[in-house]
């Protein structure tokens, strides 16, 4: 069946860049976080990449990312994602950062979709990320899953694939390094990726430009949202794990090997 | 719209792409072209205009930029911002990140307190006089600020800015008008010329075209497009695009107790060698940028920047308030100092060149920031009207139009002053800034001339004759093949410069600054794009100068590679394009490629 | 301190470690505390730690056997408001994450995960931008679920109390678990438990000093070290991506062995790091590795910055088969 897919994901810096927090009790948030370059967040990527490869194998299927961030920085993103695969796009122009609070995010996310004049239920399925790069909480999709009356929902996805009767196999990641396999029979679901197995889709110049008639008028049409502060923050720090490192140079393999053995055997 | 997903999940890869202007490269200049056009283009005057690649809608306006992001440019701005500011009259500072209004400026003198830079004899008397009369001369710190900063030179209306967030920025608010697209990590391989007409681009990913009515050429000294667009064209008579040089930085966080106040800027001479001009600009929130230029006409045959860079910021007027601080960014780009003499056509039948790659940049002045932003207003302007009357896109349209425009601005009457102002260095120090001081105070009336043939890096027998012998030339040659590491690092050792201290904060490796600083990146899914055209002419080289001066240690002697022909590594390469112009015999094809630098603070 | 509701899963019939952890957590806090658990053979697994408990609930039976978010949701709101504690503590396993956020919802209840600690006046930790940043915070809504980081607390010793409440909840879903799968190589090289973490870097791909590729050596080695020492084998992300982009590969390797940025963060007591530069997205899955040591040819990688305890320049090729011989 054509599904309607729709991916959740916010901003996320860009994985090279320091970090460092600036403290405040209801909004901390990062030094520069201005000018830090951002991706869109790696595992709702991921969550996005796999939505591309299912909609392309069930024709008429529809892919829209719903995303809440500032929308400048959305569009900066945007043109680079949106090379990538066909999708459309719902903003919300707020704030981001790993220190908003989740459950207003979801709230957020699922009045934006629940809004949606084309929902359609019967054949929903809620991507997004298992957690955030910048949250890491690892609630958003489970809450605006559960806020939309979503009540079949997976966590840490790398694979899904339709049977012949239409029901979902989805493998999530349990303790162990293993999977868990499971069968749902229909959609509504809600599935929070890990990373798959799909491998980051290509470069597509002519994808971007069509992208880009459905998305720009989507940014400049961004709802702008507030996000209420819920927790009192105390203290915000970066971990001081710093070594002293021993350098080992000019010495042969066998005695590096028989160092390595010994502190092994410890 | 699921009938539109159904056409694109079976895209074919080559089908080409059809926009109305297409632009190759997101700098200061393309920037200027798409504030300027996507501002006219929301008059009420230019209403009526439609896409002639696609009928119904506005012009498809799209920019492709080599770089992962458009945050991620490099240059040292201080500028006067004339042209930024007559197209943004509210700007303000505190909008952009790093963005400071200039407050104090200082031309200084730096002297040798290592005695071991390669000063000519008027030098070393100059520094003498200055420590003797440092009281009255107000030498301090090894370091003599002039009284006063030449009229020519100064920047005391202007901004301070990182061309990286200022990119960002005026990008963010095109892209907001929703009139132009911008694309980044899209490399463009080269023009499409059709019988002498530029009919678009060819993007370097897949090969496919982009055709557009107009090409924009804006991809700086080093872009493939403008090159090649020299290459099918040549130059006009007499034009050369033969000075450069080499910019690097850092942006450092100023320790705790640092005195120098947000938008101090510092011009200096004389230290790490004579012909190494630095700089030291202070943002807000105690951040500075410092930096070198390491010119085309240093005639060292191991000319390099890295290690002179360090030895800079370690100089006692720099380092009394940098030491003990962070290094938070490094880069490196080429700067095409050829200015007027290296002005290609600026237009022809489909195409316009603006920026850095049509030789705005002043080497008088030491700006190029705005040169090219006022390039692309110009272009901008041009193509309103052009689009406004119904006009083509020809070479004889834009030419009444763009260059018209450029010949009667600022721009043109600046650059013509500047035009001789560096031949003096062709002969030698004392003669280059006798010139530029007789060319700055004339406006360009009295200048030096340029001797028959440019100074060219010189055999390393002659370059350290005096200092080092034929015999502890030819050691340091096998020590640097033998350890795998730059000869001018093994040479400068030999000179009697002192080793570089790494404190892993401020003063460190090569490889970690790239790393740390640059955050340099590249893609998996490219070949390699910087090759070396004929091995046997790489054999025939003294001194690899692709090796010693580039940005990134990404070329290297490599015993694995037959011996001789360096080895290149992708994965180090900021794409500064040095060794492009600094190969005595051309052998180096430097194509569009994406990745390098991952650092938006540059 | 308030009234805390311990909220547990068994695993295979028995409460897991990361289980006795959050027990013990709660006990270390003063307070009262109620005790919950859900899954198979839950009403024999609460009795064995119910001592002290105040009062003690279970939901068990065929339908929550197994982990699956619709009946888990339903059984987890049932012990919850039948305990009725403003403070809900549950260890962070993959079962209770995906299930107990939904249920916040449905509370109107905050939610918490990755917590490290948790102080007496109401206080927690936790990491922010993949472990990069700590912070500490408090919240005024109740109720407040606490998923517990496993691994950042004793466990608690089992003492047997109380037989639990059993309650009866209903559940409708779409979803049956069909069963589980082990990892696409067919050889089981993450090992959680494992003391020691083996990472194998992009540098094993890459061309050696004779200008050759050695792929095959490379597999053949670190395989070999892997089951020799029954390690777990982790992987930088550079590795992993390049198994999508045609490169030479390291057959064994997927995303599931990934540390660092979208991959995991392991909790072996020693880590030793191969062919990687140690930059900044991949160390910071290192974080919980208590003892580093690398093998890097270059002498100024990142692991040298104070990252590692101590880093062997020298061909990692070389000292693997010199530390075959020795295992």
């Amino acid at each position: 069946m054509p599904y309607q897919i729709i991916v959740c994901g916010g901003l996320a810096p860009d994985p090279l860049q320091t970090l460092e927090p600036v403290f405040d009790p209801a909004k901390p948030s990062l030094k520069n976080e201005l000018m830090l370059p951002a991706v869109f967040d790696p595992w709702a990527a991921h969550a996005l990449y796999e939505a591309g490869h299912l909609a392309k194998q069930h024709p008429g299927s529809l892919v829209r990312v719903v995303s809440l961030a500032p929308k400048a920085k959305l569009q900066q993103v945007m043109m680079t994602v949106a090379q990538k695969l066909p999708f459309e796009l719902v903003a919300l122009d707020g704030p981001g950062g790993g220190f908003t609070d989740a459950a207003a995010v979801a709230a957020a996310l699922a009045d934006a979709i629940a809004a949606m004049q084309d929902l359609d239920r019967s054949r929903l399925l809620l991507f997004g990320g298992w957690e955030s790069a910048t949250r890491g909480a690892g609630v958003v999709m489970q809450r605006a899953a559960e806020r939309l009356g979503i009540t079949e929902q997976f966590l840490a996805v790398d694979e899904l694939s339709v049977d012949a009767d239409g029901s979902l196999l989805v493998k999530e990641r349990i303790e162990g390094g293993r999977h868990q396999i499971s069968r749902c029979s229909s959609p509504p679901a809600m599935l929070a990726w890990a990373t798959g197995n799909l491998p980051e889709p290509p470069n597509h110049p002519q994808t971007g430009m069509a992208n880009m008639r459905v998305i720009m008028p989507a940014l400049q049409k961004a709802k702008p949202v507030t996000l209420e502060p819920s927790a009192e923050f105390l203290r915000t720090a970066l971990p001081s794990a710093i070594r002293q490192t021993r350098v080992v140079k000019d010495v042969p393999a066998a005695e590096i090997a028989q160092e390595i053995a010994e502190w092994i055997r410890q | 719209m699921t009938a539109m997903h159904d056409e694109l999940t079976d895209q074919p890869q080559t089908q080409p792409l059809d926009a109305d202007i297409v632009c190759t490269g997101f700098g200061p200049a393309v920037a200027g072209f798409l504030w300027t056009l996507t501002q006219g283009l929301q008059k009420p005057e230019m209403a009526g205009v439609e896409s002639k690649a696609m009928p119904g809608l506005p012009p498809q306006i799209v920019c492709y930029e080599r770089a992962d992001d458009i945050s991620f440019g490099v240059s040292g701005v201080v500028t006067r911002a004339r042209a930024i500011r007559a197209s943004i009259p509210n700007l303000d500072p505190a909008e952009i990140p790093l963005a400071a209004r200039v407050r104090n400026e200082k031309l200084i003198y730096l002297l040798d307190p290592l005695g071991v830079t390669r000063r000519p004899a008027w030098m070393r008397l100059a520094d003498q006089l200055c420590r003797a009369f440092s009281g009255v001369l107000g030498v301090a710190h090894e370091g003599m600020a002039l009284p006063w900063v030449p009229e020519f030179l100064h920047k005391r209306d202007g901004f301070i800015f990182s061309l990286g967030q200022f990119n960002q920025w005026v990008g963010q608010q095109v892209m907001m008008s929703g009139l132009a697209q911008i694309w980044p990590a899209t490399p463009v391989a080269g023009p499409l010329i059709e019988e002498d007409r530029v009919a678009g681009v060819r993007l370097a990913a897949d090969g496919s075209e982009v055709r557009a009515a107009l090409t924009v050429v804006g991809d700086g000294p080093v872009g493939a497009v403008g090159r090649q667009l020299d290459e099918h064209f040549g130059m006009p008579a007499g034009h050369r695009r033969d000075e450069w040089a080499v910019g690097m930085k850092m942006v450092i966080d100023l320790p705790e107790n640092c005195t120098l106040e947000e938008g101090t800027v510092w011009h200096t001479i004389g230290f790490p060698e004579p012909e190494i001009f630095g700089f030291l600009y202070v943002h807000p929130g105690r951040i500075a940028s410092a930096g070198i230029f390491v010119p085309s006409w240093m005639d060292s045959p191991v000319r390099t920047s890295y290690r002179y860079l360090q030895h800079f910021i370690q100089h006692p007027y720099l380092w009394r308030h940098l030491r003990g601080g962070r290094l938070r960014s490094w880069g490196a780009k080429s700067l095409l100092e050829s200015g007027r003499r290296g002005e290609p056509f600026l237009a022809g039948d489909g195409y316009a060149r603006i920026g850095e790659c049509s030789g705005s940049t002043n080497v008088l002045t030491g700006s190029g920031v705005d040169e090219a932003w006022l390039t692309g207003t110009q272009l901008a302007e041009a193509v309103l009207e052009l689009l406004r009357e119904g006009k083509p896109f020809t070479g004889e349209n834009l030419e009444n139009t763009y260059v018209a425009r450029r010949r009667a601005s600022w721009l043109e009457h600046e650059s013509q002053a500047a035009e001789k102002a560096r031949n003096g260095f062709q002969w030698g120090l004392l003669p280059g800034f006798l010139g530029m001081a007789l060319a700055g105070l004339t406006g360009g009336r009295l200048s030096l001339p340029r001797p028959r043939e440019d100074r060219h890096p010189k055999k390393l027998t002659d370059y350290y004759a005096g200092r080092l012998s034929r015999s502890e030339i030819e050691r340091a040659r096998q020590r640097a093949e033998a350890e795998s590491r730059p000869l001018h690092d093994i040479l400068m050792d030999m000179c009697g410069w002192p080793p570089v201290e790494y404190d892993g904060q401020l003063l460190v490796s090569h490889q970690d600054a790239l790393l740390m600083g640059g955050k340099v990146q590249a893609p998996a899914d490219f070949p390699d794009h910087v090759v070396f055209r004929s091995p046997q002419l790489c054999l025939q080289c003294e001194a690899h100068l692709c090796v010693e001066i580039c940005s990134g240690e990404a070329i290297r002697i490599s015993p694995e590679n037959p011996a001789g022909v360096p080895a290149f590594d992708r994965e180090k390469c900021v794409h500064c394009g040095a060794c492009l112009w600094n190969c005595p015999v051309s052998n180096i094809e430097f194509c569009a490629a994406p990745g390098g630098l991952h650092s938006a603070e540059n | 301190m308030e009234k805390i509701l311990v909220l547990l899963h068994t695993m295979d019939g028995q409460i897991p470690q990361a289980g006795l952890e959050t027990l013990g957590l709660a006990k270390s806090l003063g307070g009262g505390f109620d005790l919950a658990v859900l899954g198979a053979d839950a009403s024999s697994a609460a009795q064995q730690i119910s001592g002290g408990a105040a009062k003690v609930f279970a939901v068990e039976g065929e339908a929550f056997a197994v982990s699956r978010y619709a009946t888990d949701a339903a059984a987890c709101e049932a012990l919850i408001r039948a305990s009725g504690a403003p403070l809900i503590l549950a260890p962070d396993t993959m079962r209770f994450h995906r299930a107990l956020p939904g249920v916040a919802e449905r509370l109107s209840a905050a939610i918490d995960t990755h917590v490290v600690s948790l102080s007496s006046d109401g206080a927690i930790e936790r990491w922010y931008y993949r472990q990069r940043i700590e912070a500490s915070l408090k919240r005024t809504q109740r109720p407040w679920i606490l998923l517990v980081e496993p691994g950042s607390q004793p466990p608690a010793a089992p003492q047997p109390g109380a037989a639990p409440e059993i309650l009866s909840v209903s559940c409708d879903t779409r979803t049956t678990v069909e069963g589980f799968s082990t990892p696409l190589a067919g050889e089981q090289t993450i090992r959680p438990e494992a003391p020691l973490l083996f990472v194998a870097g992009a540098g094993w791909t890459k061309k050696q000093k004779d200008g050759a590729v050695h792929v095959e050596e490379a597999a053949d080695l670190i395989l070999d070290f892997v089951r020799r020492t029954q390690c777990s084998l982790g992987s930088s992300k550079s590795l992993v991506d390049l198994s999508g982009e045609g490169q030479a590969v390291l057959p064994f390797l997927t995303h599931l062995h990934q540390v660092g940025q979208t991959g995991s963060s392991p909790r072996h007591k020693k880590g030793l790091a191969t062919c990687c530069h140690g930059e900044e997205p991949h160390v910071v899955g290192w974080r919980f590795i208590q003892e580093r040591r690398a093998i890097n040819l270059d002498p100024n990688c990142g692991w040298v910055r104070g990252k590692a305890d101590v880093v062997y320049v020298a061909d990692a090729f070389e000292v693997l088969r010199e530390l075959l011989k020795l295992l």
